[in-house]
């Protein structure tokens, strides 16, 4: 299943490297955050333990693993390819949920404050594309069924 | 110049409404091109959607690349995340045709084409590069030297550079330029270009998103800077909200958080009250009143001139 999504190739280089993790800001700030374990657990395809772990989703995506890494890699590929799999099962923080669910039934994050728009003087906002953004997810959701893909 | 939309985002539109007052009397006040078009939905959010639905990730952010190709005018933001995620998908579809045909297919259901060949920037790179020192300086009617101006350049306006290639990911300049360029001085300073860690804010990580803020603050605070400034609604929730949230439970960093276009609305003499920057949380009074009084005072080339054209120690 984890191979869909990594490059175990790059990953085995990883396993040996390390570079990046003095200059990723979670390693460097939150006790217990080190992708370098998780890689070391993907590797020996002992990687489930880490589905339900709080550290798959303390990556930032601030990619600055990528960037600094020989291969263009980075640590972020192994914590996204996780967190792909634990939000499959629906194991996520509430919040992702929260933000999903509005997404996909407003199209947006939020709606734009009209009142305090007012005040400030600012014009009637852009119309949104909500409904044909659910006509398209509709259309999305019904090829995938008929392929049979889940993602 | 070619015209262009902008692309709000949901979090400035529902949150910091201040944030578009402040852009729209800049880019007003610049004569720039800029228009609103209707349609766009969520970028959307990479953290949040991708996670889930890479495919519906990808759709969403080809469908608003496909309204700026069908009206024929470029993308600027002023949110860091909306143009990283629109230019990550565009990216991709780019250097996979197979998928772009895919996602064309479903495009074509509701009569719209992705082409790709609307020009997605930020804000920040967007006045380096196209709107020039040059002109920026011509256009401040007051300087900020004097001023200790911390930059925080937020992750996404600069990475991943494989889509973005506007600065050096790893050692930008582009900010820096500008706010030299203003007067001011850009400081240099460890966390410079540690992400901000709003992102744990968003996964039910709230003390972690605190901590994370507290670093660069207190930083901040340590080497004396007058003012943070950034230009990213997420790093703005992240210094200014979650600094409010520390000060009322007692700690106090008192470091002001100004958007870029705050800054170049206050240069260009709009007051903070016409930008709007008393919504903030954190208080701005402090650099403001900083900043009057540095004004006030004569600077260096005033009173040397001061000192030749009057009567001297010569008589
Ligand atoms: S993207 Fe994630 S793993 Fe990479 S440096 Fe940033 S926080 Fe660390
Ligand atoms: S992601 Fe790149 S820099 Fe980081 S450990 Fe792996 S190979 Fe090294």
């Amino acid at each position: 299943m984890l191979n869909a999504h990594l490059n175990f190739k790059l990953l085995e280089m990883c396993s040996k490297c390390g570079a990046c993790f003095s200059i990723c800001p979670s390693c460097v700030n939150l006790p217990g955050y080190d992708p370098r374990i998780v890689i070391k657990d993907i590797l020996a395809g002992d990687w489930e333990k880490w589905l339900t772990s709080k550290s798959i989703w303390q990556c930032l995506e601030c990619h600055h693993c990528l960037e600094i890494c020989f291969q263009h890699y980075g640590f972020e590929n192994a914590m996204t390819a996780l967190r792909t799999i634990a939000a499959k099962r629906g194991i996520h923080p509430t919040q992702v949920k929260r933000g999903w669910d509005m997404f996909v039934k407003t199209s947006k994050l939020g709606d734009p404050a009209l009142p305090a728009r007012k005040k400030l003087g600012l014009p009637e906002p852009a119309k949104s594309g909500a409904e044909e953004f659910k006509k398209l997810y509709a259309l999305l959701k019904e090829k995938k069924a008929k392929s049979g893909k889940t993602h | 110049m070619k015209d262009f939309a902008v692309f709000w985002g949901c979090t400035i539109q529902t949150r910091f409404p201040f944030i578009e007052k402040s852009t729209r009397l800049v880019l007003d006040e610049f004569k720039l091109p800029h228009r609103d078009i209707d349609g766009f939905t969520c970028c959307p959010e990479k953290s949040l959607i991708n996670n889930i639905d890479h495919s519906l990730f990808v759709l969403t952010a080809a469908r608003n690349v496909a309204l700026a190709d069908e009206h024929d005018c470029d993308i600027v933001s002023p949110c860091t995340g909306c143009v990283s995620n629109l230019a990550t998908v565009k990216g991709e579809l780019k250097y996979n045709p197979v998928e772009k045909n895919e996602v064309n297919s479903l495009l074509k259901e509701v009569g719209r084409e992705f082409k790709g060949t609307a020009k997605l920037s930020h804000l920040v790179p967007f006045f380096h590069d196209v709107v020039g020192l040059q002109t920026i300086k011509q256009k401040m009617k007051k300087s900020f030297s004097g001023l200790k101006i911390a930059l925080h350049y937020g992750c996404h306006m600069i990475r991943p550079s494989h889509a973005l290639k506007n600065d050096d990911p790893l050692n930008p300049k582009k900010f820096d330029n500008i706010i030299r360029a203003l007067g001011a001085e850009s400081m240099n300073f460890p966390t410079k270009m540690m992400c901000c860690g709003q992102g744990l804010d968003r996964v039910d990580q709230h003390d972690l998103a605190l901590f994370m803020a507290r670093v660069k603050l207190k930083e901040l605070k340590s080497l004396g800077a007058d003012a943070m400034v950034l230009c990213c609604p997420s790093c703005f929730l992240q210094f200014d909200n979650n600094q409010y949230l520390m000060e009322k439970e007692g700690e106090k960093l008192g470091i002001p958080v100004i958007y870029f276009t705050e800054l170049l609305g206050l240069g260009m003499g709009y007051s903070a009250e016409e930008l709007g920057m008393n919504q903030h949380r954190s208080d701005c009074a402090p650099f403001i009143k900083k900043w009057e009084a540095l004004l006030k005072k004569p600077d260096d080339e005033a009173i040397i001139e001061n000192d030749l054209n009057t009567a001297g120690a010569l008589g």
